[in-house]
């Protein structure tokens, strides 16, 4: 036999190899309707619950309105602030004094208060003044009238300002949120940030159990019985997987947009191609935990607490990670999930290309090969 | 390529975990077409030797080649040439009857047409065509045991390896299982199989004995009894075990005396080799019994001999 065809033999031989191990996962994915259950059930029924739970606290906040000036320019602030779905108009008093009592009772959650002078001020170039009254127990409401206050003020017209009883630093985030979400709908920035940290979850889940469970049953060391390499067991075994993942992602991203409407700014190719990465990288984890633990019990817990905390604390969705400590940012920078929150909400949000995402690319890309290596190296075709 | 052929060479095999030595130093050869049993207690190290020999485990110490190839350098020339059972796994029983044979076929490099004209002769070999796309969950365990060993020659290999394939299966399915692999030794593949029922290894050609790591005996059945069950045996009824011993005691030609279900076996020096002799040696000594049988040793006696003499 000649070397060439020597070769194309062994290609041949692996390919055969990789397609019965996928095959066979193929056929315990379809026999165990837990399994599909949980990854295409569980991701839209979170994302539903969160998403909804979200939206009902940030519509129609009652707003109480003062206008002590009536001018053309005070009205234009408060047409502003009736503009959007965010805010509802209640109640219009004359003076300052009576707003206090309506946001006791709760009729109105936000005072908008704008002072004789208004306009004089405005005239001379300085800050004109208008007061913003909130209801401090309704964090929601209180955060998003500070945000949109706060878009105003940065609007070209500056005829509006800023003042919320005491000076509130605004983090960083809710500045970019401002910037890139006109309608300051916070299920907008939320719903990407949820899509990761479901897909998380549900990938890393999916491959944790799946080499413990051979060991544990004792089919492992058939297989090992056979020629089957190391590498085609990993990849048989992930690729089932990355197309059941990649059927929850267009869900996710279906249900964000069908019903939050949460924008595809940028192209779906470029989505689609980062989530793919993502996606492998994941199960890779999940794969490695497997591998290493051996055991399903364990493969399950780690698989939470490798999955939960890094995408949930340190992926900047909730807290932003240039705010972090310095050490926790470097943990931070370990786990993909920052990048690929990062690069979601790049793309979604702003319409990014793949050149404004390379950073988060290269990073996940990396932290997949890594996980290749070491459980390759970690999966030793000797059973003890 | 002659009968006599050795497929399978151990030489000083060793295989400690930390320190406690599992097996230790094994030597044996396997001829071509041969069934080769491997007996020995729960314990004994019949399956370290056994994923040693199918390059699952590494050895300690020590040398073997199955199928002319070295079990520490080539591993995976190993594995292809010989088949595996393993005595906890041997089927995926959520799969079905034909997508386990297809995968085992495929993990062997088997595909496309090959794959199915193999998986039709396993299917036949198990007796199980029409049974093709039941679970194998719901498949009897003589059946699913059937169906295990026709996976494990899916690809034709020249040694099978089987791994107690008959623990938990009823007496009538182990005898069809013996049957099959009679067959599969005539047709030309050696077989080795351990197991710890001591009348399966009378199906064997030749038997190693493990204990506690040592191989303390080999050679075929008889070689066995001939060697280390001196003298002639006999199998009295109607007697009480403990009068005979006593009726018998200080006679130095009495080897052994057993109880042995509602008989005693009798064992005696070479010299008295007809039940008339054992009939005058008792008489007058006051002790009852009735028909007297010349018998064969067993394995068992072998064992016996073996194992109660070390303890
Ligand atoms: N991976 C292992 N690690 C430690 N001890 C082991 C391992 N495998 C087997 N043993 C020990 O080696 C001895 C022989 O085991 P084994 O070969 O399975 O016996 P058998 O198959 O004859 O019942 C047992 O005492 C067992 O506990
Ligand atoms: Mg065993």
């Amino acid at each position: 036999m000649s070397g060439a065809s020597k070769k194309r033999r062994r290609r041949g031989l692996v390919l055969i190899r990789f397609a019965a191990m996928a095959g066979k996962e193929v056929n315990h994915i379809l026999r165990d309707p837990q399994v599909l259950l949980f990854a295409l059930g569980m991701p839209v029924v979170l994302l539903l619950l969160f998403g909804y739970a979200v939206t009902f606290d940030i519509d129609h906040i009652p707003l109480v309105v003062v206008d002590q000036e009536q001018s053309a320019s005070s009205r234009e602030l408060i047409a502003a602030f009736e503009g959007g779905d965010l805010f509802e108009v209640v109640a219009v008093r004359e003076t300052p004094e009576e707003v206090e009592p309506l946001l006791q009772r709760g009729v109105a959650k936000v005072g908008l208060i704008i002072p004789e002078g208004f306009d004089r001020e405005l005239l001379r170039g300085d800050s004109p003044q208008a007061q913003l009254l909130l209801d401090g127990t309704d964090n929601n409401s209180a955060g998003m009238a500070l945000g949109y206050a706060n878009a105003l003020s940065q609007a070209a017209t500056k005829k509006a300002a800023e003042r919320a009883g005491t000076p509130l630093e605004l983090p960083l985030e809710a500045r970019a949120r401002t910037l890139y979400n006109p309608g300051l709908r916070s299920t907008v920035v939320l719903v990407p940030g949820l899509m990761v940290i479901l897909l998380v979850m549900v990938a890393v889940m999916l491959t944790a159990l799946t080499v413990a469970r051979e060991y544990e049953r004792g089919s492992m060391e058939q297989l090992f019985a056979t020629p089957i390499g190391r590498l085609e067991v990993i990849l048989g075994k992930l690729a089932p997987y990355f197309i059941l993942g990649m059927v929850d992602v267009l869900l996710v991203v279906t249900v964000g947009v069908l019903l939050f409407d949460v924008p595809i700014a940028g192209e779906l190719a470029v989505l689609t191609g980062v989530s793919a990465l993502f996606m492998l990288a994941m199960l890779m984890q999940g794969l490695f935990i497997s591998v290493a633990t051996r055991n399903q019990m364990v493969a399950s817990q780690l698989a939470v607490i490798s999955t939960l905390l890094p995408s949930l604390l340190l992926s900047g969705f909730i807290f932003p990670v240039e705010s972090m400590p310095s050490p926790l940012q470097v943990v931070a920078s370990i786990f993909p999930a920052r990048y690929f929150v990062h690069a979601v909400r790049v793309v979604m949000l702003k319409g990014g290309g793949f050149e404004s995402i390379g950073v988060d690319c290269l990073a996940i890309g990396l932290f997949f090969l890594a996980m290749l290596a070491v459980s390759i190296k970690r999966f030793r075709r000797f059973v003890a | 390529m002659s009968l006599d052929e050795h497929v399978i060479e151990v030489r000083d095999l060793s295989r400690k975990f930390g320190a406690f030595t599992a097996v230790d130093a094994v030597n044996f050869d396997v001829r071509r077409s041969e069934i080769f049993g491997y007996l020995g207690a729960n314990g004994a190290g019949k399956s370290t030797t056994i994923r040693m020999l199918c390059g699952l485990l590494a050895p300690t110490t020590g040398h073997a080649t199955v199928a002319g190839k070295d079990i520490a350098r080539d591993p995976v020339g190993v594995k292809r040439s010989i088949g595996y059972m393993s005595q906890r796994f041997s089927l995926y029983l959520d799969l079905t009857v034909q997508e386990n044979l297809q995968f085992f076929a495929g993990a062997y490099g088997i595909g496309g047409k090959k794959q199915r004209v193999a998986v039709d002769a396993a299917l036949e070999r198990a007796q199980l065509q029409d049974s093709r796309n039941v679970i194998t969950k719901s498949l009897p365990g003589g059946v699913r045991q059937r169906l295990a060993l026709a996976s494990a020659l899916i690809h034709k290999p020249v040694i099978l390896f089987l791994d107690e394939p008959t623990a938990g299966v009823s007496p009538d399915s182990r005898r069809d299982f013996w049957r099959m692999i009679r067959g599969l030794a005539r047709e030309g593949t050696t077989l080795f199989v351990t197991t710890h029922h001591l009348d399966e290894a009378e199906y064997c050609d030749r038997i190693g004995l493990m204990v506690d790591g040592k191989l303390v005996a080999l050679g075929t059945p008889p070689e066995l009894k001939r060697e280390h069950v001196a003298g002639a045996m006999f199998a009295l009824a109607d007697t009480d075990h403990r009068a005979l011993r006593a009726a018998l005691a200080g006679d130095a030609r009495v080897l052994q005396i057993q109880p042995f279900g509602r008989r005693v076996h009798l064992r005696v020096d070479a010299a008295l080799g007809t039940p008339v002799d054992i009939q005058s040696m008792l008489t007058g000594r006051g002790v009852a019994f009735g028909e007297i049988q010349r018998i064969e040793p067993t394995l068992e006696d072998v064992f016996l001999e073996l194992v109660g003499g070390a303890s």
